[in-house]
């Protein structure tokens, strides 16, 4: 019998990412023993909330977490309100700060809105970690209005070596689309065709056809890298984290776009072929055909 | 939670399986309850309904072919005498008048025995089946066809389309499924298109779609039309899914173009990457020229 945890982790990497909330609260209640496992190792969407103090959104998840609390890294407050809730060393606190602005010119000039969020926290060997937050949400002016939602988790540790810094960065991007206009675009071709505007025709040549459906692409990618950067003051830690999540979006990005739109369209037509393929096999037979025919 | 919401929470985490990853999901499901006892009789419900859901196909016995088990193969348990779970899941494959027992865990047919075919339906089914088994070689790669006629009805088929691709080595998986019921004295089609996609290298990605469709047969289509009748049922189907296939495209180019790119910029306005030195630079300015920033007791 395996590890029950990787049992829970495979498990999460095979049902619908659409659940996954849903399905870690269920083997949550399945597994009261492994909550913080789970918790602390399956990224979920995360959460909007509103900074009492400053009115500005934040992100929430298990990072900014102290029992059902979250911190905004804007007031530095908990909600709800904690007495003695974990907050950064003052020197960590002045770079949380600064990085969140820094962050929040990143989000920007990449995501043109959404909500960005970043926490720090003290290690016990001398370094620290940290975790930038994206968040993007799409949501349609119109029901047939596309839609969608983009969540980056990116976690990072920082070691001081000198004038240098060691990096460990572990991303997460969650994505999800939602169309709901694809019956409008199949029913296109009929007002297209021949004779099709007659209501009352005789012919069913589609123009009374129904249809109604939906394509959702969701789902989550993980990528790591490790690099070394110069180190000038605390602030160069800003600059080299930033660099390096930029560039780290930047590939992912790329692979999602890849996946997305590549690989799962790829399978659907591997499934099944838009052209005939018996007149394909016939064409391929007729050739050798003409091949043999031509060699003797 | 008791044990019975453990099998509970169990089977709805079957009922998610992505194609051909039911054996996966199972095994991580066994190690998460670790009783094997009421795992294996809990869940059988779920298995049942995930392999009539998801139109797996069986080795009809003594037969070179692959028939879907569905609802609509299901052979109603005939007596009340016949109590246990076990005796309801006999199906039928009307391509060669046989009927047998599935397992749902091993997914193993067993049993066969002969099916002797409603004279009145039997000659239009038959038809749909030759005209579906041209029409599933002209466009699926690996498909796997059932045409059912209705039990009492002479005028009401089904057809049911399934295409699996299972590549564990490359952590992909795929499923089409289509069903048509063609109801010739209402003169309906009604279809839907079923598509699942997973994607599982350092990641989990799926596509899921949903198709409902619902067009008038032409007054043409009869069932004493036989083979002519039966072809242009399946022209019917064979347009519907093309225009579809067709528009999923249109789709990916849509949520690619507005979707993916309203989402997040492949490089911001200025078409080049941040310049750290200098964002870092203006937030302190901005720092010292407005000292009430948006940090409110910092």
């Amino acid at each position: 019998m395996g590890d029950l945890v990787d049992s829970m982790l495979d498990l999460m990497r095979r049902l619908p990412p659409t659940h996954v909330e849903e399905n870690v609260a269920s083997l949550v209640a399945m597994c009261p023993d492994y909550a913080d496992d789970l918790l602390g190792s399956v990224d979920q969407p995360l959460k909007v909330m509103t900074d009492r103090a400053t009115g500005k959104e934040y992100l929430a998840c298990d990072y900014n977490r102290d029992g059902d609390s979250y911190r905004s890294p804007w007031s530095n407050e908990y909600d709800p309100p904690l007495e003695d809730g974990t907050t950064p060393s003052p020197k960590l606190r002045k770079l949380e700060i600064q990085a969140n602005e820094a962050f929040d010119t990143y989000r920007e000039m990449y995501y043109e809105g959404g909500v960005s969020s970043v926490f720090l926290w003290d290690l016990d060997d001398g370094g620290f970690a940290g975790v930038v937050l994206l968040k993007k949400t799409l949501n349609p002016s119109s029901p047939g209005e596309p839609s969608g939602s983009w969540d980056s988790i990116h976690v990072f540790e920082a070691a001081e070596r000198g004038r240098q810094a060691h990096y460990k960065l572990t991303s997460t991007i969650m994505l999800q689309m939602v169309d709901r206009s694809i019956a409008a675009r199949s029913a296109k071709d009929d007002s297209a065709a021949p004779g099709a505007k007659s209501p009352t025709g005789e012919k069913a040549n589609g123009n009374d056809a129904k249809r109604e459906g939906e394509v959702t692409l969701s789902g989550s990618m993980t990528r790591q890298t490790e690099q070394d950067f110069p180190l000038q003051d605390s602030s160069s830690h800003i600059a080299n984290t930033g660099r390096m999540i930029e560039e780290m979006e930047i590939k992912m990005r790329n692979l999602l776009q890849e996946v997305y739109f590549g690989k799962t369209r790829d399978v659907v037509f591997d499934l099944r072929s838009l052209d005939d393929l018996e007149k394909a096999r016939r064409q391929r037979e007729l050739q050798k055909e003409l091949v043999g025919f031509i060699k003797r | 939670m008791d044990p019975e919401e453990r099998i509970q929470a169990a089977s709805k985490f079957l009922l998610q399986s992505p194609p051909g990853e039911i054996n996966d999901v199972l095994n991580d499901v066994r190690n998460i309850i670790s009783d094997d006892e009421s795992l294996q009789a809990g869940v059988l419900p779920a298995l049942r309904e995930y392999n009539l859901a998801q139109f797996i196909t069986a080795d009809v016995p003594g037969h070179q072919h692959q028939s879907i088990v569905s609802e609509a193969a299901r052979i109603p348990s005939g007596s009340a005498e016949k109590e246990d779970e076990q005796s309801e899941d006999r199906y039928w494959d009307p391509r060669s008048r046989t009927s047998f027992r599935f397992d749902h865990l091993s997914l193993e047919t067993s049993d066969p025995e002969h099916v002797e075919p409603d004279p009145e339906s039997e000659p239009f089914r038959a038809a749909l089946e030759t005209a579906s088994l041209t029409y599933l070689s002209s466009h699926y790669h690996d498909g796997v066809v059932s045409v059912f006629s209705t039990p009492g009805s002479a005028s009401r088929y089904i057809i049911q389309i399934v295409a699996n691709k299972y590549n564990p080595s490359n952590f992909w998986s795929g499923r089409w499924r289509s069903e048509y019921i063609v109801d010739t004295e209402a003169k309906q089609l009604t279809g839907k298109i079923l598509l699942n996609v997973h994607y599982y290298e350092q990641g989990n990605v799926q596509l899921s779609t949903t198709h409902n469709v619902s067009l008038t047969l032409p007054p043409a289509i009869t069932t004493s039309g036989g083979a002519s009748a039966a072809s242009k049922v399946l022209a019917l189907i064979e347009t519907e899914e093309g225009k579809y296939q067709s528009s999923l495209n249109d789709t990916y180019a849509e949520m690619g173009e507005k979707t993916f790119k309203g989402l997040r910029r492949a490089l911001p306005m200025t078409r080049s990457k941040l310049d750290w030195d200098r964002v870092l630079g203006y937030k302190l300015g901005a720092e010292l020229t407005n000292s009430k920033g948006v940090f409110g007791n910092a």
